[in-house]
């Protein structure tokens, strides 16, 4: 007997093979630097633990979150939070370009306005929380995939894919309560974008019965994969030690 | 990217209580997959699976039985009513596709958890749908709240679960939420069916209920005899 939610998943891994094939195809994604991987991750890595410093706290997005903002983490939840920060970094600057391009139209635009709000949302709340611990933005390009739409659908749904992966990554991992509860709140959103822009696409929007969690390891390796981060702010760059 | 998107071979010779240990995250995943390529829920159900119960011998673990009974009962739910909607084959077009694909996915949920509590589990209610099985239009007005609550009620037992289950509860709840945003969006853009409050993500931030609340909600729904 055939269980349709067999069917789904197979499907699903036809085009998702397609849709890296097609995002890889102009060589471009090839350029770029390794932005989180290597060493720059390491650096990353260092002064988002570095402790100190009052949490900035405050801002009315916490509102929705009470007792997020004035919680002292422990440095792996820190790391976590910065992990989770970069995520919504690139997911707000990716959905904020393909806005401003222009190219979208239909469904695929209103999907990209009231998910780019919500990504904008989960970028400032991350960083009042993380106050002077928070990662600076860093620079992206997106490689064109904001300024088609085909190219934009597949690209969302790589990118909502990840983040459901990730947050599920590190769910088990957050020590504070209090944090925990706000990354389950927005895992659950992600999965809803993902869910969305799969159906905008016409791809399975929920193609198996259990997510798989994906590392933070692994979600960095294939974030750098997409070359989508080419550098991080100058301001933010390690100094040199000359002695 | 591609390792993002890869899907992994089965491993034979993983253990069901590899399978369920998130220190053997990989084993775990080729354990989901299985269940998901390899037959569903046949695959899981009549297994007694080692990983979850073994969660016995930590301090939180009575607790983590009761709260995964809880899940169980929503997973009842859930399951009865897209079978019963699939079985009177009232509905129509995508509406009646995503029953079978949805369905499908909850009746795995609740073979897992009902497998991995084994002589814990709780046994299924008897459930009365009335109407809502029998027309699109009532079906996805009673998806949508039914896949709102299940993401909620597992969202409200995230922080009550110990760290170790909720690895597992959290690759079923984004699978809810991912159903929740599926029939939404179907709702918006199926002709003769009402528009969804809010759209597929109604919000940036999906609210957790806790088990009283989501009590009180499924309560007033008379589906549980």
């Amino acid at each position: 007997m055939t269980d349709p939610n067999t069917i789904q998943a197979k499907e699903l891994t036809m085009s998702d093979k397609l849709i890296l094939e097609e995002i890889d195809a102009d060589g471009a994604i090839r350029e770029g630097l390794d932005a989180l991987e290597g060493d720059s991750r390491g650096d990353f890595f260092r002064r988002a633990a570095v402790a100190g410093g009052a949490f900035a706290g405050g801002g009315a997005l916490l509102a929705a979150m009470p007792g997020l903002a004035q919680a002292a983490f422990t440095s792996g939840d820190v790391k976590i939070l910065n992990f989770a920060l970069t995520l919504e970094y690139l997911e707000a600057a990716f959905y904020t370009e393909a806005e401003n391009s222009g190219a979208l139209s239909g469904r695929t635009q209103n999907f990209a306005t009231v998910v780019g709000a919500h990504e904008r949302t989960h970028v400032q709340t991350l960083k009042s929380v993380l106050g002077s611990k928070a990662v600076a933005k860093p620079r992206f390009n997106f490689r064109g995939t904001t300024k088609n739409q085909a190219a934009f659908q597949k690209t969302a749904i790589i990118l909502e894919d990840t983040g459901v992966s990730a947050y599920k990554g590190q769910a088990p991992l957050i020590a504070s309560d209090t944090l925990l509860k706000a990354a389950l709140s927005i895992h659950t959103v992600e999965a809803r974008h993902a869910a969305w822009i799969r159906h905008i696409a016409g791809v399975a929007p929920a193609p198996r019965a259990f997510d798989k969690p994906r590392s933070m390891s692994a979600v960095l390796k294939a974030v750098a994969g997409t070359h989508f981060i080419v550098a991080k702010p100058a301001a933010q760059r390690r100094p040199t030690f000359t002695g | 990217m591609s390792q993002l998107v890869k899907v992994e071979v089965d491993d034979p010779q993983a253990s069901i209580a590899d399978a369920l240990d998130p220190a053997r995250g990989a084993t775990r995943g080729q354990f989901l997959r299985r269940a998901v390529f390899g037959g569903g829920a046949l695959t899981l159900s009549g297994v007694t699976l080692s990983g979850l119960p073994s969660l016995a011998l930590g301090a939180s673990a009575s607790n983590d039985v009761t709260i995964l009974n809880f899940a169980l009962f929503l997973e009842y739910l859930e399951a009865a009513f897209y079978t019963e909607a699939e079985a009177k084959g009232l509905l129509t077009g995508e509406v009646r596709a995503f029953a079978g694909i949805v369905g499908a996915h909850e009746r795995t949920h609740r073979d897992f958890i009902r497998s991995a509590l084994g002589s814990k589990a709780i046994n299924s209610p008897t459930f009365d749908f009335g109407d809502t099985t029998s027309s699109d239009a009532k079906f996805v007005a009673t998806s949508i709240a039914l896949e709102d609550t299940g993401v909620s009620a597992y969202n409200g037992q995230g922080t009550n679960l110990t760290r170790k289950t909720l690895a597992t509860a959290a690759t079923i709840v984004s699978v809810e939420a991912r159903h929740a945003a599926w029939i939404r969006d179907i709702a918006d853009t199926t002709a003769g069916l009402t528009k969804s409050s809010g759209g597929p993500a109604p919000s940036a931030f999906d609210k957790a209920l806790t088990k009283s609340q989501v009590q009180a909600a499924v309560g007033q729904t008379g589906f549980v005899k």
